[in-house]
């Protein structure tokens, strides 16, 4: 009894054969609709902050450098890939890729930074999209971010409100030549 | 009279005006309000009328001048109704009429709330610290309001476990944090006399990461859901399938019928993966790596058709209040169909050749015995009850998403040790396929194309309970809901099977051999990420014995600045 046993799982064993696959040396593409690297399409992208306020595990940041430009970050060190910024996004401007193979030891890799140009509301002063449409008013958003990119640290309600201050203080600002320290 | 009425009625009978509130809109539950002092006697008539014990809620309600609250669950399996027993203490005298003389199983819950909460239990037979480390500071109670969610107080220098003593005639055997046999950290203190267990003590908790605290202070309700589903690696979906359904039946949303049926079919498929991966553990820790192997290549079949439907191998991220993301259309179907045909076939083949070993027999047969009436005070759950001969299962005794059109048998064994486990949970590999096809049946006669989730009309509105319980494939999962303002719950509990069963472990393993140690404590399959979900990250837990922690941190400083 015991031998028959044996012989049979050396059966099912020798039956399976190699199920190992060749990866890496072999490419193993991913199945359709599998929910990789997230990419932003910027020429579709119109700032509403839909994605950054739904992020659950808060890797996507905005700030407002001065009045006309918007600066859309995403790091993708602690995104769990929920996809949920691009069932979100109103313009379909961000796309869940193919895309797995992420390792790196230079966390610049995988930082998607967008700089949108936006234009400023006469009457509250904040700026909007002036490419496409001003869909602000239509989307329920949390109210303005002024997320701080350095850290990349989410800053709660921290500009909810128009402050005269930070528009004097961003009247005189220049644009650095690279966000990263 | 249906049972809820009946059970409402003799409380009434039996406490007069202690009872303050009785809840019966949601059918299946009970939400009760008594006064701090009926709290023992409604404890005490449940548990007399057959309701098992499941888990006990704490929060701070200091905001509405109510003091602390605190909410003990029960269910009553035969009649589909969980009942919830609300009280409240106030702020400068927050003590409970412990009930774990009564009800040993819940001795953890309250010793929880005594750590996180600063909540006193009265005549509590070990109130000793459960949850916060050793050197935690005294007088921080993490899960009270006034604590930021952040909080990181310094780890002391050179804290060791004050462990208890072995009893007279035994010698200690430490398994873990670290540890071959297991695959999560916990400490199984392990008092041997030769080869015989005589006792064990455990510490654990060494994972939290502050999920509950996480979701009433930062996220929002529709984000609770993904990360919910990172509670646990095997049995993420029945986390957020739970979840969601607290909140749903907290705010009173019906999801649509296709929704439900794909959370069924998620469920299982889950259970699928998640039974294979335990009968491959289980293999590999009797030494038996055929069937690791082997269960494990089965599975990976699984996995890659969950990758197809979802996205994601095994964080499926399906589920979101009110609904669904994903459509398993009919094509879908018929791929998930073809897969699970070659699974069945393949675990026919893989049971026949295992299961009349003589090596498993003798490594499983009457080692980690628990009797039947144990199993009921210890209140365990899922395979591991059923094997114990309990027929519970929440699938059929409180059904939830489609459980209640589909047709499948509850499992169970008599044999009390691992042997049964190991039977349960082949057997119902076989019954999880056969609910898959249903559900894929009666999902194709289901108009397509229909939204798979609800548009919410308004905020859900505050203050409303939610209860909501899942069978994970390891057990019973529990959820409970308070519903708050600021678009977050305002309390939100996960019970994790393996809570339960944990505190059964020291009597799984007397006078069992030390060599079967990890399979006694593999048959419940422990899930500790899931058992230690709820604060703050814990620091500096126990003492390096060859190398000091400044050593081992100078060592990893220097690595770090050679790269």
């Amino acid at each position: 009894m015991w031998l028959w046993n044996k012989i049979k799982q050396l059966a099912i064993s020798f039956r399976a054969g190699k199920v190992t696959l060749g990866y890496p040396f072999e490419p193993r593409p991913a199945p359709e609709g599998f929910r990789g690297q997230p990419v932003w399409d910027h020429t579709r992208c119109i700032g509403c902050a839909g994605c950054a306020n739904h992020c659950p595990a808060r890797t996507i940041f905005l700030r407002d450098i001065c009045q006309e430009v918007r600066i859309l970050l995403y790091d993708s060190s602690r995104c769990t890939y929920c996809g949920r910024c691009a069932d979100l996004c109103p313009e379909k401007a961000i796309t869940m890729s193919q895309n797995f193979e992420l390792a790196t030891d230079n966390r610049q890799d995988i930082t998607q930074t967008i700089e949108l140009f936006m234009m400023t509301c006469q009457r509250c002063g904040r700026c909007y999209d002036l490419e496409i449409k001003n869909y602000l008013d239509k989307l329920s958003s949390l109210g303005y971010r002024y997320d701080c990119l350095e850290v990349r640290k989410v800053i709660h309600r921290a500009t909810a409100d128009f402050s005269p201050d930070m528009l004097e203080k961003t009247s005189s600002y220049q644009r650095p030549d690279s966000l990263e320290k | 009279m249906s049972r809820a009425e009946e059970l409402s009625r003799r409380l009434r009978e039996e406490l007069g005006n202690l009872v303050l509130d009785l809840e019966t809109g949601t059918p299946g539950r009970l939400f009760i309000d008594v006064s701090k002092e009926a709290l023992g006697k409604v404890a005490a008539s449940l548990k007399n009328q057959g309701a098992r014990y499941q888990a006990a809620v704490a929060y701070d309600a200091r905001k509405t001048g109510q003091g602390f609250g605190l909410i003990h669950t029960f269910a009553f399996d035969r009649d589909s109704l969980l009942v919830a027993v609300r009280t409240f203490a106030p702020e400068d005298d927050p003590e409970f009429e412990s009930i774990t003389p009564l009800i040993p199983g819940a001795g953890w819950s309250e010793r929880e709330y005594i750590d996180l909460l600063g909540l006193k239990f009265k005549n509590h037979p070990e109130p000793r610290r459960l949850v916060l480390s050793d050197d935690w500071p005294e007088g921080i109670h993490p899960l009270r309001r006034d604590v930021p969610h952040d909080l990181m107080p310094p780890a002391a220098e050179e804290v060791a476990f004050r462990l208890e003593k072995a009893p007279a005639g035994t010698s200690i055997i430490p398994f873990g944090p670290f540890h071959a046999s297991l695959h999560e950290p916990a400490h199984f203190s392990v008092y041997v006399d030769g080869e015989d267990i005589k006792g064990c003590e455990y510490r654990g908790f060494m994972t939290h990461r502050g999920i509950e605290k996480l979701a009433q202070t930062e996220l929002t309700y529709n984000e609770v859901p993904f990360v919910a589903e990172r509670i646990c690696g095997i049995c993420g979906s029945v986390h957020s399938v739970n979840y969601a359904q607290a909140v749903e039946a907290a705010a009173g949303l019906k999801i649509p019928r296709r929704a439900e049926f794909i959370r069924t079919v998620m469920l299982e498929i889950e259970r699928l993966h998640s039974h294979l991966l335990w009968l491959g553990v289980a293999g590999h820790l009797i030494g038996f790596d055929t069937v690791f192997m082997q269960s494990w290549r089965i599975r990976e079949k699984i996995m890659w058709l969950a990758e197809k439907i979802t996205g994601n191998r095994k964080t499926y991220g399906m589920v979101i209040i009110g609904g669904v993301r994903r459509d398993i259309e009919r094509q879908r179907a018929s791929e998930i169909r073809v897969v699970l045909t070659e699974v069945e076939k393949e675990m026919l083949a893989l049971e026949k050749a295992i299961l009349k070993d003589k090596a498993i027999h003798k490594r499983t047969k009457g080692v980690g015995h628990l009797s039947k009436e144990a199993a009921v005070s210890w209140n365990l759950v899922g395979p591991v009850a059923r094997a114990r001969g309990l027929a519970i299962d929440v699938r059929k005794d409180h059904p939830y998403a489609a459980y209640d059109e589909v047709d499948f048998e509850v499992v169970t064994a008599d044999s009390c040790d691992v042997w049964g486990t190991l039977v349960v949970r082949v057997k119902e590999v076989y019954e999880a396929i056969r609910i898959i096809n249903q559900c894929l049946d009666k999902l194709g006669r289901l108009p397509e194309h229909e939204p798979l989730s609800l548009v919410l009309e308004g905020p859900v509105p505050s203050g409303r309970q939610g209860l909501s319980v899942v069978e994970a494939p390891r057990g019973e999962a529990v959820h409970y809901v308070l519903t708050g303002d600021d678009n977050r719950p305002e309390r939100w509990r996960v019970r994790a099977p393996t809570y339960a069963h944990l505190q059964a472990v020291p009597d799984m393993l007397l006078n069992n051999k030390l060599a079967d140690f990890p399979i006694i404590v593999g048959q419940i399959d422990p899930c500790i990420s899931c058992t230690d979900r709820v604060l703050v990250i814990k620091l500096g837990q126990g003492r390096a014995e060859l190398l000091q922690k400044q050593e081992l941190e100078r060592i990893s400083r220097s690595r770090r600045k050679e790269r």
